[in-house]
């Protein structure tokens, strides 16, 4: 086979496919598109020719429309200027995965045509045969299921068809809304709209489209003292979902818009934290990322065999873990690829491997590793537990994490009553500084407001607030999380992991949740 | 890849599809080649190609951008299309500044053909001398080698036109004990894939592993360190949100002045600290225009531990009455430098009476953007220093510290080299000494 020649025609050439046509398919069809199964067939036939023991092929669409507003005031006027900033992007190509001698080959390409597509799978095989040089020992996969299906995230509206005035209108007025107190220096707010078109399909017969969509969206306030040197800011970030439009008036930009406006200004002037132990309650737009590093982030199969060991880490959970207590009876946690609105939540995953949910800490006790079919058989697991994602079509699916969440307690523990039992404490809002250990033992976190808690009620907003904790003592502490009432997801969307570095976005779901005599340190 | 002739005929064919004033046309081609390795094999190897043209349209001060992939005749014209409706609903932009004409832009030197076209048979020796190596002493590598070919092209219709090819490559390394009891760490960064030692990046890792065996626990403190040019270009480089002209004016920098102005012209740090971008310095990749696409240049931002400039985008010089820098000109992307001294790093070692010698940090977050206080922790090899001497390996720490007191307590310098953090920030750093460095927790983590 000849060297990979990437020629100067090639890179004009007009192309056969036109994305938006290809992966148009009638409402609630089940069957994938008959185009995209002929550009599929093309990878297959020719990896068989090379006598590839597997392939795959994702051939993948990204959309991403992003529109944001920013007030701030005019320098020497004074007067609010609204900056606007309206994007789209879009990304369309596909990638390639063969085992050869045992051994991993990949190669993608943005020319998809079934000529490109065979060349392309050519050469995933050339490198694949390199890599067997230097391979312990041949790849096994977990076996899986042949699947012929179409999924799509539940929407009623897809948010790309609205029109960008309504989007811009709608941000305007939240970001308006903030400024009203002229105390406030500027306020920004922001819209993104995300779609992934994909399909699959694999030597193992597997055929499958999907649509993912997925919606973020911000508002923030930030005020100034000048004469003290000091600025802050307040964040109201609605839960990331995968949803339609229907979901964008549940976010409550406008009522939360009048929330932060008055606690901006608060947080300016709140005293600064004393230091040393207190009881927590975290919220769980707080508490979702102490739950991704701390728990999901740990239970990776990967990390803990060492095959991350160069960039994001190992684990301080081992094989050796499983069946033993890392925390209180009060946590459970689930690992999901089908909660509904989750970001992670897809039908299929990279390995064509059909989304489930499974339970990785049990009241406390270690129970289940995330894994793909590569790593399922490390654990002498049978079938994968749906875990393998690329984050698009020019890079490798590896093990990525699940949607994971913790399950609400009892229907009786409220936050007040979670409150009421704290002497000394802090409560927790929001996302702040975050940072942990590549074998996420000690980890700190700040968070986007503060208030005090003393003798049993919540006080007044602080300031200068992070906590540090090791991972495994930090959750044996936890005595007690809200009911079902309280429990809320949140997303996030930046998770990096692997190398060169992928992007995952996830969701994290539980209830205000109560931790005793956590390290609180006072920051900058 | 694309050449400079197909660069502009593509920009010239988009620009001439709309009607619109004003057009700016952004292309970005990439081909990356690497391959990883962990647990003694090879675990993953890629060749990916990917590709962008980004339209940027305006009227009446409205722009709207539009990002694609699909380069065909039929897909421009759908793309310009998108971007004029974008334009045409975007409200206008009080703060848009009119785009440049014509620029003369200096060549930068960082491209290497070897480089750019580097596959399995350059990458995988380099692989093997890592796993070799570890296996004689019963170690367990991981690792990567990557490098890149990338091409950018922007020309807008007042004429401006700007083309650049580079090429990067990096090959780091993580040995560990086979039951995880120690770790050691060594990367390079280089434009130049031939430069790439592999074998003495795998002496560096593993003598780092043996040497940290069984690390002790220190009580957590303030503490003299010395920084290895890796860990100190980790800081160092976080200090560059504070020189933004905006927010300084707008009393949200650490180079704010109480009750208003700036710091600028003041000696805020000691005399040897110097900090400057330089895009023609060959050692580290760089675009040879700003952010604003006006042409980079070298600048000094600490100058003999004075603050010389802050960075200063169009808008902001417009409204100030300042010379641009160029919005974004202040980054790792236009080739940050820190000069460093004479001494050696065993030189620093030898001078301190009782310290901590850190080799690199990770999960670096700011902790108050105002400050730039950061949180982090060291990582793959952490000694104690007494009387000058290495002594006894310590467990890690998480430090809380900003790079601006870092800065004010350096006392050495070493040699500057260029370095690349785990989460990807680059520049050129010496090792150094520095006081008093905030310690404040032990991390179980190896």
């Amino acid at each position: 086979m000849a060297r990979y020649m990437f020629t100067r025609r090639d890179f004009l050439a007009a192309q056969l496919a036109f994305a938006s046509q290809l992966f148009a398919a009638p409402k609630d069809s089940k069957s994938p598109s008959p185009d995209l199964e002929k550009l599929g067939s093309a990878a297959l036939a020719e990896a068989k020719k090379y006598k590839a023991s597997y392939c795959d092929i994702r051939i993948v669409r990204l959309r991403d429309q992003r529109v944001g507003l920013r007030l701030s005031p005019e320098r020497g006027t004074g007067k609010t200027l609204s900056v606007p900033n309206v994007s789209e992007d879009s990304s369309f190509g596909f990638g390639v995965r063969v085992i050869v001698n045992g051994a991993w080959g990949f190669a993608s390409s943005p020319i998809v045509t079934p000529q490109e597509i065979a060349r392309v799978t050519g050469e995933a095989v050339i490198i694949a045969k390199a890599n067997a040089s230097v391979q312990p020992k041949p790849l096994v996969l977990a076996p899986v299921k042949a699947y012929r299906d179409r999924w799509e995230t539940p929407h009623d509206k897809d948010p790309f068809a609205v029109p960008i005035g309504e989007k811009l209108e709608l941000l305007r007025a939240s970001a308006e809304e903030v400024k009203k107190n002229s105390k406030v220096f500027g306020s920004s707010a922001s819209l993104n709209f995300r779609s992934e078109d994909k399909y699959f399909a694999s030597s193992e017969g597997s055929s499958i489209q999907q649509l993912v969509l997925q919606i973020y969206g911000n508002l923030d306030a930030t005020a100034v003292d000048r004469d003290k040197g000091l600025s802050r800011t307040r964040t109201y970030s609605p839960t990331q979902a995968s949803a339609g439009w229907e979901y964008v008036p549940e976010m409550n930009l406008g009522e939360n818009a009048q929330r932060i406006r008055e606690e901006v200004l608060e947080h300016l002037a709140a005293p600064p934290v004393t230091a040393g132990k207190k009881d927590l309650v975290l919220m769980p737009n707080h508490l979702m990322l102490t739950i991704h590093e701390s728990v999901a982030h740990p239970t990776e199969l990967d990390r803990s065999l060492g095959y991350e060991a160069n960039y994001a880490g190992t684990s301080y959970i081992t094989l050796a873990t499983i069946g033993k207590r890392i925390a209180s009876e009060h946590c459970t946690f689930i690992g999901d690829r089908t909660s509904p609105r989750a970001l992670g939540t897809v039908g299929y995953d990279d390995d064509g491997v059909k989304t489930s949910q499974f339970t990785i800490i049990d009241k406390g006790i270690f129970r289940n590793f995330q894994t793909t079919r590569e790593q399922a058989p490390m654990v002498g697991d049978k079938e994968s537990h749906g875990c393998s994602q690329a984050d698009s079509w020019a890079t490798v699916p590896f093990q990525r994490m699940p949607n994971v969440w913790l399950k609400a307690g009892p229907a009786e523990t409220t936050l007040d009553s979670l409150i009421s039992g704290i002497d000394d404490g802090v409560l927790i809002d929001g996302r702040g500084s975050y940072s942990i250990d590549q074998q996420r033992y000690n980890f700190q976190f700040g968070g986007d407001a503060f208030w005090e808690i003393k003798g049993g009620k919540k006080r007044g907003m602080i300031s200068r607030v992070s906590y540090q904790a090791r991972t495994p003592d930090f959750w044996q502490a936890c005595d007690g999380t809200a009911g079902p009432s309280y429990w809320r997801q949140y997303g996030t969307t930046g998770d990096a992991k692997g190398e060169p570095t992928q992007i995952n976005s996830i969701s994290h779901g539980c209830s205000p949740t109560r931790f005793r005599g956590i390290n609180v340190i006072l920051t900058d | 890849m694309l050449t400079n002739d197909e660069a502009q005929q593509l920009a010239r064919k988009v620009i001439g599809l709309t009607t619109f004033p004003e057009c700016e046309a952004t292309i970005r081609a990439t081909e990356q080649a690497y391959t990883r390795f962990a647990n003694n094999g090879i675990t993953t190897a890629s060749l990916s190609v990917t590709r962008e043209l980004s339209i940027a349209v305006t009227r009446d001060n409205r722009t709207g951008v539009n990002t694609v992939n699909e380069f065909d005749d039929d897909s421009l014209r759908a793309a310009m299309r998108k971007a004029e409706e974008l334009a045409t609903i975007a409200p206008p932009n009080p703060e848009r500044m009119p785009p440049l004409g014509q620029q003369q832009y200096t060549a930068t030197h960082d491209f290497d053909d070897l480089t750019a076209k580097a596959r399995a048979p350059e990458m995988i020796p380099h692989v093997k001398t890592i796993i070799d190596a570890a296996q004689k002493q019963k170690l367990v590598a991981a690792g990567l080698i990557e490098r890149s070919h990338q091409v950018t092209a922007i020309a807008n219709k007042a004429g401006l036109f700007g083309f650049h090819e580079a090429s990067d490559s990096q090959l780091t390394t993580t040995v560990r004990m086979g039951d995880g009891s120690s770790s050691g760490w060594a990367g390079q960064p280089s434009t130049r894939i031939k430069e790439i030692d592999s074998a003495k990046l795998a002496d560096t890792a593993i003598g780092k592993c043996l040497r940290w065996k069984n690390p002790q626990r220190l009580d957590p403190g303030n503490y003299t360190v010395v920084l290895e040019p890796t860990a100190a270009g980790d800081l160092v480089r976080l200090i560059t949100p504070g020189f933004s002209a905006r927010n300084t004016d707008e009393g949200r920098s650490f180079l704010s002045k109480r009750g208003g102005g700036t710091l600028v012209g003041e000696k805020l740090f000691p005399e040897y600290i110097t900090l400057r971008s330089d895009p023609f310095d060959f050692r580290q990749p760089a675009l040879p225009w700003t952010g604003d696409l006006l042409p980079a240049r070298a600048m000094n931002w600490i100058d003999k531990g004075v603050v010389s400039n802050l960075t200063y985008d169009r808008y902001w010089a417009a409204k100030t009455g300042k010379e641009p820098t160029g919005g974004g000109g202040f980054r790792s992307s236009v080739g940050l430098t820190m000069e460093g001294g004479n001494e050696t790093l065993e030189t620093l070692i030898a001078s301190v009476e009782r310290g901590i010698l850190i080799t690199h940090f990770w999960y670096i977050r700011v902790v108050n953007p105002q400050t730039l206080q950061q949180t982090g922790l060291s990582r793959d090899g952490v000694f104690l220093i007494e009387n000058g001497k290495i002594t006894t390996p310590l467990m890690n720490f998480r430090f809380l510290e900003s790079p601006v007191r870092l800065l004010k307590n350096t006392r050495k310098l070493g040699p500057a080299i260029r370095v690349r953090g785990l989460e990807g920030g680059m520049m050129i750093a010496p090792a150094l000494v520095a006081t008093d460095f905030p310690l404040p927790s032990i991390s179980d983590a190896i």
